[in-house]
């Protein structure tokens, strides 16, 4: 017998080692008859126990593999599948725990009644990211492609039905299509939840109605927007923008306006109500006057076509200003405008 | 695909069909399958599957002692154990017949 006592116990002990993490009662149930089984072995057959059986720890996979115990928990891959093992476990558990309260065998019964309408509200949520994504952010409850709302609902109905035939057909996807369909889920779900969030904040400082474009609260106290010229006329019927080309709003009518053409008060033009200009109107052909020669000459921003420096009065942002002071005013010592802000 | 592969779904069913005759030990198990043509079994293979169908019932042993050499572990099917083998032997017949048949057609298909 080329053999040994020593060998066979070696052998066994590299075995047991490859097996270390298995429990140990199993690593015993599997092993105990190992040191006899090898002896067998020996006796049958020429030369060491590695060559007759090749190394201790590719027998130890192979038994291991064979007698249905788990995988080497070893490296990190494995434990990990172990714990998930562990988890589903303990999920289905719950799982058949909650069942009777809601009235099914298990829980997971009555979520799968639900799945048609995950897949709906899925088709529905990507609608809303991608309108998210091409608006720039501002976004309602209805899906708009660019700033369209038919495009938007066309995207709707085709991502509708995109989503609940991808959902019949989960089952049947391959797994690295499947681990797509689940991250992009995902997605959608952390999507879905930042925007609840943001809906909720809208509606909760209720300005949800002023329209799209967010304005930072040092516009709050602005009701009405009036643009001048370079020749400080009142610009009517001016619309302001934004760099994306969503109309930035500001204030909101709150005076009877017999010319609201577009029957959609958020539409209309700035200023809203003409009559409250801060600022009068210039008289067609009334001259400027010439600078009183005691009036310093002023730092006005403004150009106007009067060629030395004037006292007019121009919006330079200070509305705060003497709306009774008009170029229409008699040049006068007074206090130039600009001295006002 | 391999016969390793094919193996390890069937190698509980040709160890309980090679001690359905005679009882064995481990080794003689081993060259038994050998002999009726499944070369690449493994020892491990063998005794990790032994161990298995013990543990599970499905065996029973007895300890042989031998003059020659070591004493030996023989196994032998009980109840449970045949009514295992008549069982999978069973839906082993019909899954061959069922791939024997597939490869058949394709065989006239192609």
């Amino acid at each position: 017998m080329t053999v040994t006592e020593q060998e066979i116990t070696d052998y066994v002990a590299r075995v047991r080692a490859a097996l270390a993490d298995l429990p140990p009662a199993r690593r015993d149930e599997l092993t105990e008859d190992l040191p006899d089984h090898l002896a067998e072995v020996a006796a049958e057959a020429h030369g060491t126990l590695v060559e007759r059986l090749g190394e201790p720890e590719a027998y130890a996979a192979e038994l291991r593999a064979a007698a249905g115990a788990p995988a080497s928990g070893r490296n990190l891959d494995q434990r990990v599948a172990a714990a998930v093992v562990r988890a589903r476990g303990r999920l289905r558990t719950i799982d058949t725990r909650l069942g009777p309260p809601l009235g099914y065998e298990t829980a997971s019964d009555f979520l799968r009644l639900l799945r048609p309408g995950w897949w709906v509200l899925r088709g529905y949520l990507a609608a809303m990211l991608v309108t998210v994504i091409t608006t720039g952010g501002s976004f309602g409850l209805l899906p708009r492609f660019g700033g369209e709302l038919l495009a938007g609902l066309i995207m709707l109905g085709g991502f509708l039905l995109a989503s609940i035939w991808i959902g019949r057909r989960s089952t049947r996807l391959r797994r690295w299509p499947r681990w797509a369909l689940h991250a992009g889920s995902v997605v959608l779900v952390v999507f879905a939840f930042a925007a609840l969030v943001q809906a909720e904040d809208r509606m909760r400082y209720d300005d949800y109605s002023y329209g799209p474009t967010a304005v930072d609260s040092q516009y709050e106290q602005v009701r009405d927007v009036f643009v001048y010229d370079s020749e400080g006329r009142l610009v009517e019927n001016a619309r302001l923008f934004d760099q994306n080309g969503d109309p930035i709003r500001l204030g909101y009518p709150d005076c009877a306006d017999p010319a609201d053409i577009y029957g959609k008060p958020l539409l209309r033009p700035y200023p809203y109500c003409p009559d409250q200009a801060p600022f009068g109107p210039r008289a067609p052909g009334v001259p400027v006057p010439p600078a009183a020669p005691t009036t310093a000459p002023t730092t006005s921003p403004e150009p106007t076509t009067t060629p030395e420096p004037t006292t007019t009065p121009v919006p330079t942002g200070t509305a705060t200003g003497q709306p009774t002071v008009g170029p229409t005013a008699t040049p006068s010592g007074v206090p130039s405008p600009s001295a006002t802000g | 695909m391999d016969t390793t592969q094919l193996l390890k779904g069937v190698l509980d069913l040709a160890v309980l069909a090679v001690l359905r005759e005679e009882d064995g030990y481990g080794y003689d198990i081993l060259r038994r399958l050998r002999e009726a043509g499944l070369e690449e079994v493994g020892d491990a293979s063998v005794y990790g599957t032994l161990r298995r169908l013990f543990a599970a019932g499905l065996l029973t042993t007895y300890v042989v002692p031998s003059e020659s050499g070591p004493h030996r572990k023989y196994y032998s099917l009980n109840a449970a154990g045949r009514d295992q083998l008549t069982r999978s032997g069973k839906l082993w017949r019909s899954f061959a017949t069922t791939m024997d048949s597939l490869l058949d057609d394709r065989g006239l298909a192609a």
